[in-house]
């Protein structure tokens, strides 16, 4: 009885039944769409970031708190190998790279600009660049003087694949340096100032150059991204115990661009839903306190027959958990077919300081389709509570006398 | 004591409803409207009782603190002896669900209910077994002609078959009374006399109490006994002696 009676009720006033799962599915399928296409967003930003900083850098406090003297962070050789030990036996470990990071002056011609250099270990595999590449080839462990550029850079010093370009830095003792380099490739990335700024060389000649065996960070990759945390607090807790003064850093932390977006993300996301489900709340309250007004009698014969104000609330309520129900797996639908209709359709977007248009996707998954079927499900629910107290609390003969 | 002997119960006065000096006050501005004055009223298993009265003459305020859906401002309504004045709302739900069956002026069906729901849903809170409830149900549809409507909704039916359905959905919970409330009004004369001849029947068939409401004198000559109200104050009979009132 206390099902089939709200529905027959329902039933009964299909119009207005169909008005309250109108709004509750629009707003879910919002929600939903909104969601997704947040989480579509975000995971293809994780794996451009990822791809960026790999899972884990482990370095010097002085280098991640930017409170070194020249390259007092450097990572000695025997440091760098004992962490290399550590995170080797990581269960999560699926591959580490030891890079030094540095700041020069690259020179083309008459052209100059100022670079940022990372020093890596060809063919290591883990964060060299390498698929990146889409001109010429990535850099070979036996390079020495060899150098890979953005596309950016290149069309900015106007130099091409084997073309030559010279790299002055600053020694770790202090003293200028310099080295003629042969561009070996280009690379294309999604963000256009990296492009234009990073450019890559081999480790054992960047520390040629630089005059020492250091490095400045050991770079981890994890056979999976959700293992990141876990892994970071094991190898924390493995490098401490080893007397080993360095700081694992994951690769959200390492990109501030990353954290911001993903707080927008949140931000727009939690706006949305709020707005969304305040005007749910607002109008379902509305049309079930119209609704229930208008059967004040109703209620009034109920409880005449003997209905206790617990049992005319329990069925009042079951007819908004119906709504809500019924509403927000509706949303649902309307929000799947409207992600796939704009995934097949494949809209492209080129966000500010990005090369590469992206194509705009929405994800299209069981799990996003928990928050917003949750958060309409209670909008409806706790809309339906004010209405259901006060259909309960009426008074009996004053129902009853409604006409 | 109360006996069902073949179609018929002979009544041995068992008191089951008494009204102790009610009375009942509305406030209209700063004044105290009396709606009924200090009555005093008893009914028995098996009475057939007719209250009779003009329009505002406190009728249907009587029958609401009878049927315990409202409370009186003084005085006091027993049911079986027990005083209702202090019982809780859901104690009150509980007696007139288990003791009392109820007939409006405007039948009051359930109006998502078909008629064979409507008379089963006072079963449905007494958590009656299914089986038992089609049974009872079958049967009283059957009882007041209707069986072969069974399955209508109440805007498929005619005035006198709602209040035929109104009528077994009264007695569906076998209560010891049935208080209606002019349930002649909305029918033509033809079908209030059915009407009324089936509630007769049934009070003598099943024993069950009826106290009825109505200005319809048509309906006084149903009566076993007669009472009639004006201005708040009830007179036993034809007479017009007033039985009890408070100024």
């Amino acid at each position: 009885m206390w099902w089939w009676i709200p529905l027959r009720s329902l039933w009964r006033n299909r119009r207005r039944a169909l008005l309250s799962i109108a709004v509750i599915g629009l707003g879910t399928a919002i929600s939903f769409f909104v969601l997704g296409f947040v989480d579509s967003s975000r995971a293809s930003i994780q794996v451009s970031t990822v791809q960026e900083y790999a899972n884990l850098q482990i370095a010097s406090p002085d280098l991640w708190n930017d409170t070194a003297d020249g390259y007092d962070y450097l990572i000695p050789p025997e440091d760098a190998s004992r962490i290399e030990t550590i995170v080797t036996a990581d269960p999560a470990y699926a591959g580490s790279t030891q890079q030094l990071q540095f700041a020069g002056l690259l020179a083309a011609g008459n052209q100059t600009q100022v670079v940022s250099a990372t020093a890596i270990a060809p063919e290591n595999g883990v964060l060299d660049f390498a698929d990146l590449v889409t001109d010429g080839r990535a850099l070979a462990a036996s390079d020495a003087a060899s150098v890979v550029v953005g596309r950016s850079l290149a069309d900015r010093l106007a130099v091409s694949v084997g073309d030559v370009v010279t790299l002055t830095v600053t020694t770790v003792a202090g003293a200028y340096n310099a080295s003629p380099f042969r561009i070996v490739g280009i690379y294309r990335f999604t963000s256009e100032q990296f492009e234009s700024q990073v450019l890559f060389v081999p480790l054992p000649f960047a520390q040629l150059l630089l005059a020492t065996g250091g490095v400045d960070r050991i770079v981890v990759s994890l056979s999976r991204l959700g293992e990141t945390d876990p892994a970071k607090a094991r190898i924390t807790g493995a490098l401490a115990a080893a007397g080993l003064r360095y700081d694992p850093r994951s690769w959200d932390e390492l990109s501030p661009f990353y954290r911001q977006l993903s707080s927008y993300f949140d931000a727009l996301f939690g706006f949305l839903t709020l707005a969304v489900s305040v005007l749910v709340f607002f109008i379902i309250l509305q049309v079930l306190t119209l609704a229930f007004l208008e059967r004040t009698r109703e209620i009034g014969t109920l409880r005449a027959l003997g209905t206790t104000r617990g049992e005319v609330f329990r069925l009042f309520f079951t007819e908004s958990v119906w709504l809500a129900v019924v509403g927000s797996a509706a949303g649902i639908g309307v929000g799947l077919l409207l992600g796939l209709v704009f995934n097949a359709v494949g809209i492209e977007w080129r966000p500010p300081g990005t090369i590469e248009p992206v194509r705009l996707a929405v994800t299209l998954a069981f799990a996003t389709a928990i928050v917003p079927f949750g958060v309409s499900l209670v909008a409806t629910l706790l809309s339906a509570l004010f209405p259901s107290i006060q259909a309960s609390r009426l008074s009996v003969v004053d129902a009853l006398r409604v006409d | 004591m109360v006996e069902a002997t073949g179609r018929f119960c002979h009544i041995h006065g068992e008191r089951f409803l008494e009204a102790q000096a009610l009375t009942k006050t509305y406030k209209v501005g700063t004044q105290d409207v009396y709606a009924l004055r200090g009555v005093d009223f008893t009914a028995s298993q098996g009475d057939f009782v007719v209250i009779n009265g003009p329009s505002g003459s406190g009728k249907t305020t009587f029958l609401n603190l009878i049927a315990v859906i409202d409370r009186p401002t003084s005085g006091e309504v027993l049911i079986e002896g027990t005083p209702t004045s202090r019982q809780s709302e859901r104690q009150l739900a509980i007696l007139r669900k288990t003791k009392i069956g109820l007939v409006f002026q405007s039948f009051n069906l359930i109006p998502v209910l078909s008629a064979a729901e409507n008379v089963e849903y006072p079963l449905l809170l007494l958590d009656v077994p299914k089986r038992e409830r089609r049974e009872r149900v079958g049967a009283l549809l059957n009882e007041v002609g209707l069986s072969t409507l069974a399955n209508r909704r109440p805007n498929e039916l005619s005035g006198g078959q709602r209040q035929r359905v109104a009528i077994a959905r009264a007695l569906v919970s076998a209560p010891k009374i049935v208080l209606a409330d002019e349930p002649t009004a909305n029918l033509d004369s033809e079908t209030g006399g059915a009407v009324m001849d089936l509630m007769r029947r049934l009070n003598q068939e099943h024993c069950v109490t009826f106290i009825i409401v109505t200005h319809d004198p048509a309906v006084s000559g149903y009566a076993k006994r007669r009472v009639r109200i004006h201005d708040g104050t009830l007179k036993e009979g034809a007479t017009d002696v007033v039985v009890d009132s408070a100024s």
